[in-house]
């Protein structure tokens, strides 16, 4: 689909992901990293527990579908040599600190002058402008900064991340999406322009709008083990079972109503609960607890047999259940069950890549979506440091002593 | 101005509900999108049901979640079931490049709304299914929500403490995720369409487009079997890495000391000097080692400080870290509201709400959000009569009908 556009991925490790879903949807993408490898590649886990550039696993995962060159944009040969390669690229995409493009002379403004149509996308951790541009970040600081941190986690202890890192994916993902969305007017204009992506903001998508609490003066809601605090509620979502946990969405209301109507029947037809319990108003629920019409430790009651219901059955029973009645219940599975999945099975989710270097072939997650007339193919396993220089380099005209030379000077 | 915006020229019919759908349509009507969302008054939109609702009041129209999904769309009731309805429809899908529907995989097939249906009328159509699982597979009528989609591919497990029952991520985390593969999606086929003049169907799994979130850790197992754990807020790089209390009721801020540097900085921030030459914290690798009593010793310092005035305290020798927020504090964030984060807009009904703005900038064409989510069915009578050119004797036969409800 963007087989025609050519992408300068310049990101380190908090904007691998963009450059790779352009380059899933088919752009020419070229990882320009400093002479060494990218600093993304010293982040584990490693390919057999062995440290090296040519091993990280963090690497693999957000880097397929690219080329990969050397270039050292603190010199001004590499400086000059960008400048070549941004003067007919589609789109730039970076992730420095705000300031340090414009320090040397590659930022926005430089690189707009030589290529007007150049979409240039810079990934930072609160936006290019502001009191707090130039903060020193990390994952768990850009989760704090943007809301969903403090409604995650257990009530009496601090509030918790996911441990894969996640800030940064948010915001590469919503980098790649408003690059698509410049250049489509710049396919009406031509003219590119600058896209400013806050990582702060885009996790903020991740309160589930709760970050709006406090504006629409509404009552702010609390983390809870299993659950979460919503003014008196304790709502459950996580339960134990037999062999682990479910998600389940036990839910009233017009919409989620009738899904607990249907799980209070099966509880009901097994003995757990009688039949005035089972016909409770699943659909006006929430409202008769705000107005004290249903005192609140019926609804602790509910969930007791809720709890016992589930806790006497398997994970798999009761994914089998939810599909055959139509209950919203979910194995909370581990990364090992998610590899295993029946279901990603049947879809050809899993992709084999060979990586020669290695003489492995590993499998990798597959396509976002399947497009019936242009799907996304794995076109390139993630690049080595520097492994298409060479193809690169001669297009734009150098040749193999010039290369060299430009090697030992420690320009590429 | 309105064709000064990127996506001017697009015209989508959104048949999604809930999160994952219309958060994605939500972006590209910020960026000029003629966006006409249907609802049936028969089942309204899920997310109507979810807070936080303005002012605690649980009306059909007070859902924050609405409100911020659905910004800048016109609203139409349809009954897509009543066959003067499904016309109505198909007439959109006229009208439309594209057609983004969120259902589960019955539905569409159910009212004759499938690709396949609306291919025949109109072949250069792009169709975008999201649901949890995806179309195919013998999971693929299992419906939910994001957070059922969050437990089953894998990110609920990864959140919490090793010695406590998985707490996940917050809520439907995988309507957080999709979104922006799903928008890139509609896009890049438009794309395709206007260089062959194809249309084209993109089935999404809301679960297989967020498994890319966790491209490490499924690597890991692939390649080395090794089963990822949460692990609380430690970290595989830093230390100290974590969420530390502060004075005030459920106040904290979160410090990560990414190499010697900013650990040395840090104690002497704090006033913990004689911790930088202890030996249990001597190196980056120590300090991972012994992060529970690390962890101990930092808490014991916080807890007594104000976690805003900690922040530019350790900011300002340029260590990561800062408060964590809620909403109150999010709001009075001096950078959000820099950014212009909180947008203040007009409800038909409600009066004066606010949404989030758009998450990045574009420099030339910003986002422009000035129309508020509609009610139900509140631009019924504008979509039948100035986008589908339908005669008022036509609009009366359609409410006799019962096609609008």
């Amino acid at each position: 689909m963007l087989s025609p556009y050519q992408v300068l991925d310049l990101t380190n490790e908090r904007g691998l992901l963009c450059g790779q879903i352009l380059g899933d949807l088919g752009a020419d993408v070229i990882k320009i990293e400093p002479p060494g490898g990218s600093r993304a590649r010293s982040f584990g886990p490693f390919l057999d527990d062995r440290q090296g550039p040519e091993k990280s696993l963090y690497w693999w995962a957000f880097n397929r579908n690219k080329r990969s060159i050397t270039l050292n944009l603190d010199k001004p040969e590499g400086r000059t040599i960008l400048e070549q390669l941004a003067s007919k690229a589609h789109f730039l995409i970076e992730s420095e600190t705000p300031g340090e493009m414009a320090a040397r002379a590659l930022g926005y403004e430089n690189l707009a002058s030589l290529n007007p149509a150049l979409v240039y996308v810079s990934i930072s951790p609160f936006g290019q402008d502001g009191p707090k541009a130039r903060y020193a970040d990390a994952d768990l600081v850009v989760l704090a900064a943007g809301g969903p941190l403090i409604i995650g986690g257990d009530e009496d202890r601090a509030p918790v991340r996911v441990s894969v890192p996640q800030a940064y994916l948010h915001a590469s993902a919503e980098a790649a999406m408003a690059a698509l969305i410049a250049h489509r007017e710049r396919q009406r204009s031509g003219r590119g322009q600058h896209v400013d992506v806050s990582a702060q903001q885009a996790v903020a998508q991740a309160t589930q709008s709760y970050i709006l609490s406090v504006p629409l003066e509404s009552d702010q809601i609390q983390r809870m083990s299993g659950g979460v605090k919503v003014g008196p509620l304790k709502v459950q979502l996580v339960w134990q079972v037999r062999d682990g946990n479910v998600a389940v969405v036990f839910l009233f209301g017009s919409a989620i109503g009738p899904y607990t109507r249907r799980l209070m029947e099966i509880v009901h037809a097994e003995g757990y609960c009688d039949e005035a319990t089972l016909n409770k108003d699943w659909l006006r629920y929430t409202e008769l607890m705000l107005s004290g019409q249903e005192p609140l430790a019926e609804y602790e009651r509910l969930k007791g047999i809720v709890g016992q219901f589930l806790a006497g059955k398997t994970k798999t029973e009761l994914l089998e259940l939810a599909l055959k009645c139509g209950l919203l219940i979910a194995p909370v599975t581990t990364i090992e069950e998610v590899v295993n999945s029946p279901q990603l099975a049947a879809r050809g989710f899993w992709t084999e890549v060979h990586h020669p270097e290695v003489g492995r072939t590993i499998r990798y997650a597959g396509p976002f979506a399947k497009f019936s007339r242009s799907p996304i193919r794995q076109r390139r396993r993630p690049p080595m440091i520097g492994e298409h220089n060479r193809e690169i380099y001669f297009q734009l005209g150098y040749s193999d002593p010039q290369l060299e030379s430009m090697q030992r000077r420690g320009v590429i | 101005m309105a064709d000064q915006l990127p996506l001017s020229d697009i015209r989508i019919l959104d048949m999604m509900w809930v999160m994952a759908g219309p958060a994605s349509t939500r972006v590209l009507a910020d960026y000029g999108a003629h966006v006409v969302r249907v609802e049936s008054s028969r089942r309204f939109d899920t997310a109507r049901t979810i807070g936080p609702f303005q002012k605690n009041q649980i009306t059909t129209e007070s859902s924050g979640l609405f409100l911020n999904m659905n910004a800048g769309k016109l609203g139409i009731t349809i009954d897509p079931g009543n066959p003067k309805g499904r016309e109505i429809v198909l007439d959109l899908v006229r009208w439309a490049d594209v057609v983004a529907e969120s259902f589960s995989p019955r539905a569409m097939r159910k009212w004759g709304l499938d690709y396949e249906a609306l291919r025949a009328i109109k072949p250069e159509i792009v169709m975008l299914s999201s649901c949890l699982m995806g179309q195919t597979g013998p999971l693929a009528s299992f419906a939910g929500y994001g957070n059922l989609a969050a437990a089953i591919s894998g990110f609920f497990n990864l959140g919490g403490w090793p010695d406590r029952a998985p707490c996940g991520p917050f809520g439907a985390y995988t309507d957080y995720v999709s979104p922006r593969l799903a928008a890139s999606a509609m896009l890049a086929a438009l794309e395709w369409r206007d260089r062959t003049g194809e249309g084209q169907y993109i089935d999404l799994s809301q679960a297989e487009a967020s498994l890319s979130f966790l491209g490490p850790a499924l690597l890991d197992y692939t390649a080395n079997g090794r089963v990822a754990q949460r692990s609380g807020n430690s970290d595989c790089v830093m230390a100290p890495h974590g969420i530390y209390p502060c004075a005030g009721d459920d106040r904290w801020i979160a410090i990560a000391c990414r190499d010697d540097h900013d650990w040395t900085a840090l104690c002497e921030s704090l006033g913990l000097s004689e911790l930088s030459g202890d030996p249990r914290f001597g190196s980056l690798a120590a300090r991972r080692e012994n992060h529970v009593d690390l962890d101990a010793l930092i808490s014991d310092r916080t807890r007594g400080l104000d976690p805003l005035e900690l922040q530019l305290r350790l900011q300002n020798r340029q260590i990561p870290a800062h408060q964590v927020h809620n909403s109150a504090e999010a709001v009075t964030d001096p950078q959000l509201a820099h950014r212009g984060h909180f947008v203040p807009l007009e409800h038909s009904t409600l009066g004066p709400i606010v949404v989030e703005g758009s998450r990045f900038r574009l420099s030339r064409t910003p986002a422009r959000v000035n129309r508020a989510a509609p009610a139900i069915g509140q631009d019924t009578q504008y979509v039948l009569q100035k986008i589908l050119g339908y005669s008022e004797e036509r609009i009366t036969e359609l409410v006799a009908a019962g096609a609008l409800e």
